[in-house]
């Protein structure tokens, strides 16, 4: 991207934060359900680490390296490329032909169409769960395992986004595409956030090769706290170069998606 | 003529359904994945611990199935039928139902009472697949089975008005997507949907007993799993039965409120 271009991204994101802040009570909603939405996480889990004694065998503070992992992850991503959930509201109003016919990229366009309030919420929760996993957590933190934790949550959020690119490329085909999308989101929210040898073999298999959420936090938590997992130690500790490939494919399928978009009127 | 009238209002989320097999054939995907999903996390969780919170694992996996199961009566696509109140709102479409000679509060009531009866089919048919499959233990005793079927038509209507509620907030606010993901976010945690109420602490439990959104589902399932006694099952539905009359009378104030705030053409 040009310099000229981040010039244009900077301003249309001021506008779209001002607009935002038109509707103020709307606007302190928007940062509420994003705080609200990722504190019922914690509430679960803190519910589920107070019953059972630890989870598939990992104490309470290493378990909570999970979520916060995730979240943190997930902030980022609702933040910089979320608008891509949610596509197919664009397509249904006609919106995605207007994006066609202007001199920007449509992606781009998709991700300037609002500011995401919610994310300040999102990412404020998210970073006092941090705060609070790495005050309990009993590992050393050396500059090597916060470097390895930073490029983690930045290859969740690329995979998260890769995931949800997919759904949107399948959107520009199949509008009804978006329903997986909001399925997508609910297992993320629900499953990302635990160590997954606490589910039997294949439904664990299921949530790393069938859909990667394994590699968004479970894998780099177990690799940063020690933990064994059903898969061999290199490929737990590649999981952010995952999220990097596999967001590079998303946008090569969006990019071969969107040329063959056709359209309301064909 | 009123009966055919209610009959072709209640049919047109159902009839949109069977129209777009992609999406119940993606419903019955999910679903299914959900099922084994969580049945599989409560048998993880309970692998090391025996009764935990007045629950044993059957019972809480039975609970945790039946909540996803639930969840599907209410969970249709209503967005892409561009029928929601907050898209009528929205695009100014509102003011037909006002112009139709059915009532919008009863054209409201049909379309819910054909969801929901389009939902308890999908809901009754994943019992019956859990039952055989030994995923969900069947109620203990006839009497238990009566008194949750009466537990959980309760907790429907509670459900129908909580659901109203969310929706009428449309007329008052301009912007409401934020309270309404609130509210609903609300209802799916205090009703029990995330995990049985039963695992929270105390406060929880107490000021959920203050809110209408445990008469939805915590109270019915609780009955069907044996954690809430039979001989304790008449106060639960009084005050289930007390929401439904508090909440009806509520929501009927409201939609005459909401019906002078509905302007057309500008004015």
């Amino acid at each position: 991207m040009s310099t000229k271009a981040l010039r244009v991204v900077w301003r249309i994101t001021r506008l779209n934060f001002r607009a935002q802040l038109e509707y103020r009570s709307e606007f302190l909603m928007m940062i509420a359900i994003g705080a609200i939405w990722q504190v019922s996480v914690i509430v679960f889990a803190t519910v589920l680490l107070t019953r059972f004694s630890g989870m598939g065998g990992w104490d309470s503070s290493d378990v909570l390296l999970i979520p916060a992992t995730r979240m943190l992850a997930h902030g980022l991503f609702v933040l910089f490329l979320g608008r891509v959930h949610g596509l197919a509201r664009h397509i249904q109003e006609g919106v995605i032909d207007t994006y066609l016919v202007r001199p920007m990229p449509v992606h781009r366009q998709l991700q300037l169409s609002f500011f995401p309030t919610n994310a300040i919420g999102d990412l404020t929760v998210a970073a006092g769960l941090m705060a609070g996993a790495l005050s309990r957590s009993d590992l050393d933190w050396t500059a090597t395992r916060i470097t390895y934790l930073i490029v983690c949550v930045l290859g969740g959020m690329l995979l998260e986004a890769a995931l949800f690119t997919v759904v949107a490329c399948a959107s520009l085909r199949y509008p009804a595409a978006d329903y997986w999308g909001r399925w997508l989101e609910e297992l993320l929210g629900t499953f990302g956030s635990y160590p997954l040898n606490v589910l039997p073999k294949a439904v664990g298999g299921f949530l790393t090769f069938g859909l990667p959420l394994a590699f968004v936090a479970y894998f780099p938590a177990a690799v940063l706290t020690g933990h064994d997992t059903a898969v061999p130690y290199w490929l737990a500790a590649v999981s952010p170069l995952l999220g990097a490939a596999a967001y590079l494919g998303s946008r090569l399928l969006w990019r071969w998606s969107l040329g063959h978009y056709t359209g309301v009127n064909g | 003529m009123a009966v055919l009238q209610g009959w072709r209002a209640a049919r047109v989320t159902p009839l949109g359904e069977l129209h777009t097999p992609p999406r119940m054939t993606a419903a019955l995907l999910r679903l299914t994945v959900q099922v084994v999903l969580v049945a599989s996390l409560w048998h993880g969780l309970y692998a090391a611990t025996g009764t935990t919170a007045g629950l044993t694992k059957d019972q809480a996996v039975t609970y945790a199935v039946l909540a996803v199961l639930a969840t599907r009566i209410r969970e249709l696509d209503q967005y892409a039928g561009r029928d929601t109140v907050l898209q009528h709102m929205h695009f100014g479409t509102i003011i037909y139902w006002y112009l139709r000679p059915l009532p919008p509060q009863r054209y409201y009531a049909l379309r819910a009472l054909g969801e929901q009866l389009y939902g308890l089919v999908w809901v009754l048919a994943g019992y019956v697949i859990c039952l055989a499959a030994g995923v969900v233990e069947p109620p203990k005793s006839a009497a238990v089975a009566g008194v949750f079927a009466v537990s959980a038509f309760l907790g429907q209507w509670v459900l129908y008005y909580v659901m109203l509620a969310i929706d009428q907030l449309c007329f008052w606010t301009l912007r409401n997507g934020a309270a309404m993901l609130i509210l609903i976010f609300a209802q799916n945690l205090l009703s029990g949907v995330y995990a049985p109420l039963w695992f929270f602490p105390d406060w929880f439990i107490t000021m959920s007993g203050f809110l209408p959104f445990q008469a939805t589902l915590s109270v019915p399932l609780s009955l069907y799993v044996g954690r809430i006694e039979l001989s304790d099952a008449g106060p639960q539905l009084a005050v289930q039965a007390a929401w439904v009359v508090a909440l009806a009378l509520l929501t009927r104030l409201l939609w005459r409120r909401a019906a002078r705030r509905v302007i057309s053409q500008g004015g």
